[in-house]
């Protein structure tokens, strides 16, 4: 079974893509077209999230962070924009900042004072958690919701061509700007990783800490942008979920997004283009959920177990597939050292003649 | 004996600094609320703490009360139970702290970071809620006498019975659930801590559909909550039973199980710390390749610790149905308590003495933030206070950095080799 993978890569590859290039088409097409713009809708934020899961990860951290920066972005986007009456772009431009401030926050105390790192993370979440509603109460006193007249969401964008086509226009086009931002991030996310000099470190460090600081990378320096990188994109997420849809921020609004955020970049083994994909499918099946919920009449609680026992299918998928690449690359060892071995051998018994 | 308290000193130093750190911290959020943060934490810690009647923090060491006689007496406050007193309420909060807290420090001991405690928590309480009911309906059928008055010795029997055997279902339930996510770590590596917060998830999605639903107490009552559990099966309060003239008790629903709690962390002391079994789950802890080479089975002793663990979760659910809430009302799911105890786990840094004082505290704070949302600040505030407490507490290694160079400065003649040691480990 291995040896045939082993042999026949790039066929199973091209099949793979093949494959996926129908799924999408038959995504797309086949799809009713409220459901196709929910998903692509309920998706951005996972894409988002999973990007800044995996711009962490890659740089050797592991960002359990994201559910609380999530929900200080969405929590500050309506913050600044109520009663002040901004455009919602200063909203989002705010969200992310203060993302990035948390996610800069959480490298000092990584880095510096050495917290341990999961404890950091759940003690964040927990404190971003309470505090949004903390402020919620003191400074806007409303209970539960930030709501007013003076928050605008952001206004739906067409794109320029893709809009006049018929069928694909309505389908891809007529969302606001983050969801098209997001795209651009993924492949720009893309480009860092693996064609640019710091993309390089950042692998580097996430490899190999010691090898990396041995061949002079500043491993804190680059651990620390990875890090407050992460927090914009995750605050950028949130400013989705509180300016994108609904223009109002809800108690404890991210609902452990963040989390199943960080399970898609698992999924996609920390590749920003598969992150896309899987997060297109956590959306699908939060939109599924979403539409036979009004459909068939089912329970919200067992509908809304969907996208859940997605995750936990996708979390056992993802232990398969690193469990087969370990086994195919145990074997090509296997196989060069035993060469390696042989010729060797054949060179010591050769001398001996 | 004296190297001893000192070590235990050394050892609370930490956590009682970052208990004040995180008052003082969470005071600049008083201060942000326009709020006088000395009266806030006094009223905090008053109606967190104290008796009736605290004012003050010195009254909640001694308090002055009128005597018969028109006087006024002063007596130790912890023990003045006049109309019941707060700590009993913390002990009711804590006991459900103090297990969830037991469960995660057995999966933390053996190097598994669950933190499954929240869904296996529900998951035993709605078995609990709906056996508690079921069970006894079952029995008085069968013996064919009226469920309204059923004969003495019958029901004596049965409140033996019945709670026990709902008691190991949940924590059968429970054990389960949490074997599910060892499974999946032990077989496939998949983290755990992910797994985990995926299968509460799925819990409580679960519980809530089961309260809305099959098991909704048919009562016109506008929020979905199960049946009532028998009385047979209710673990009755200390001040409706035991104790029911002892006043401190009174407006606590602390019972029997307070005492279950304990005695389950004295055998989960002796269990990790006196036993072969628990000497393997630590040494899993260490490292899974060591252990194994050193002869102990890591993967059994890894699935034994989560399989123990999700069953101390099941007692905590079970325990809070049976004798605090008796019938699971549809917040309960959601309200994160099995998360808590992973905190206070944490903050009491594993210790098994260390929890049962962290979960006190935790629900002191938690009792005494709830009381704050009649002023004008709202309950949130105890949180934040203790999220700032456990990040100070992780702060540990930094404290101590900080503590030797600042020593190595006070003594220069004798510390420059521990102040070089202290520059190369920072």
């Amino acid at each position: 079974m291995i040896e045939f993978l082993n042999s026949n890569r790039r066929q199973i590859q091209f099949i793979l893509i093949a494959l996926g290039v129908l799924l999408g088409l038959l995504f797309l097409f086949g799809l009713p077209v409220i459901l196709v713009q929910s998903s692509i809708r309920l998706a951005t934020p996972y894409i988002l999230g999973a990007l800044a899961a995996l711009i962490a990860s890659r740089a050797g951290v592991l960002n359990l962070a994201i559910e609380g920066k999530m929900l200080l972005g969405s929590f500050i986007a309506v913050a600044v924009l109520y009663k002040t009456g901004l455009d919602p772009a200063v909203g989002v431009i705010a969200a992310t900042l203060a993302g990035g401030v948390l996610g800069f926050i959480f490298a000092i105390l990584y880095l510096r004072i050495k917290i341990n790192l999961i404890i950091l993370a759940l003690a964040l979440n927990l404190f971003v958690a309470n505090a949004t509603v903390f402020f919620l109460r003191v400074s806007f006193h409303v209970f539960g919701t930030l709501a007013d007249p003076s928050v605008h969401s952001l206004p739906t964008l067409p794109l320029p061509i893709i809009d006049s086509i018929p069928i694909l226009g309505e389908r891809l086009s007529g969302y606001n700007v983050i969801v098209y931002l997001s795209w651009i991030l993924v492949f720009l996310m893309w480009l860092l990783l693996f064609r640019t000099r710091f993309g390089r470190h950042v692998r580097a460090v996430g490899e190999n800490r010691e090898a990396a600081e041995t061949a002079g990378i500043n491993v804190t320096l680059v651990q620390t942008f990875a890090l407050t990188l992460s927090g914009m994109l995750a605050g950028l997420a949130g400013a989705f979920l509180s300016l994108g849809i609904l223009s109002q921020f809800l108690e404890n609004m991210t609902a452990g997004r963040g989390w199943i955020a960080i399970t898609v970049s698992l999924f996609a083994l920390e590749q920003p283009v598969p992150a896309f994909f899987t997060a297109l499918f956590f959306g699908l099946s939060e939109a599924l959920s979403l539409y036979l919920q009004s459909r068939l009449n089912l329970p919200a609680d067992l509908v809304l177990m969907l996208p859940q026992v997605a995750t936990i299918t996708a979390l056992v998928l993802v232990a398969l597939r690193l469990r087969a690449a370990e086994l195919l690359k145990r074997r090509n060892f296997a196989t060069q050292f035993g060469q390696e071995l042989a010729n060797l051998r054949r060179a010591v018994v050769g001398g001996g003649d | 004996m004296t190297r001893r308290l000192r070590h235990m000193l050394e050892n609370a130093a930490i956590p009682i600094l970052a208990t004040i750190l995180g008052l003082l911290v969470g005071s600049i959020f008083v201060v942000a609320a326009r709020d006088d943060p000395l009266q806030t934490y006094q009223h905090l810690f008053c109606e967190g703490f104290g008796a009736k009647g605290c004012q003050t923090f010195s009254d909640l060491l001694i308090a002055n009360v009128p005597t018969d006689g028109g006087g006024t007496q002063t007596v130790f406050a912890p023990f003045y139970g006049a109309d019941g007193h707060k700590l009993a309420i913390d002990v009711e909060r804590a006991t459900i702290l103090i297990l969830a807290a037991l469960s995660a420090t057995v999966a933390f001991q053996a190097g598994m970071f669950s933190i499954g405690m929240d869904g296996q928590l529900v998951l035993g309480a709605i078995t609990v809620g709906f056996l508690g009911y079921w069970l006894p309906d079952q029995i008085y059928a069968l013996a064919h006498v009226d469920p309204k008055s059923p004969p003495e010795t019958l029901f004596t029997v049965m409140h033996i019975v019945v709670p026990v055997i709902c008691i190991a279902a949940a924590m059968a339930v429970g054990a389960f659930y949490s074997w599910i996510a060892g499974y999946l770590k032990v077989k496939l590596n998949v983290n755990e801590l992910i797994s985990t917060i995926i299968l509460n998830a799925i819990a409580v999605q679960i519980v809530g559909y089961l309260i809305d639903f099959p098991l909704r107490s048919p009562d016109p009552n506008s929020l979905a909550r199960t049946i009532r559990i028998d009385d047979s099966a209710w673990l009755v309060p200390f001040n409706r039973g035991l104790f029911q003239n002892v006043e401190w008790f009174s407006g606590s629903r602390t019972g029997v199980g307070i005492i279950l709690a304990l005695i389950a962390a004295g055998i989960v002391w002796f269990f990790l710390w006196r036993t072969t079994a628990g000497y393997e789950q630590r040494m899993t802890r260490g490292s899974r390749l060591f252990a194994r080479f050193g002869g102990i089975p890591s993967e059994k002793a890894a699935l034994r610790a989560m399989l123990i663990s999700g069953a101390l979760s099941g007692l905590a659910g079970a325990i809070q149905i049976l004798g605090v809430e008796r019938r699971v009302v549809a917040g309960f799911a959601s309200s994160g308590v099995g998360f808590d105890g992973v905190m206070v786990a944490i903050l009491a840094k594993e210790s098994i003495p260390g929890i049962i004082l962290v979960a006190m505290l935790f629900a002191g704070v938690t009792q005494g933030s709830l009381n704050l949302q009649f002023a004008d600040l709202p309950r949130q505030l105890g949180g934040m206070i203790i999220a700032l407490i456990i990040l100070f507490a992780s702060m540990e290694n930094f404290f101590r950095a900080q503590f030797t160079r600042i020593q190595a400065r006070l003594r220069p003649q004798r510390s420059a080799p521990v102040a070089a040691e202290g520059g190369t480990s920072t």
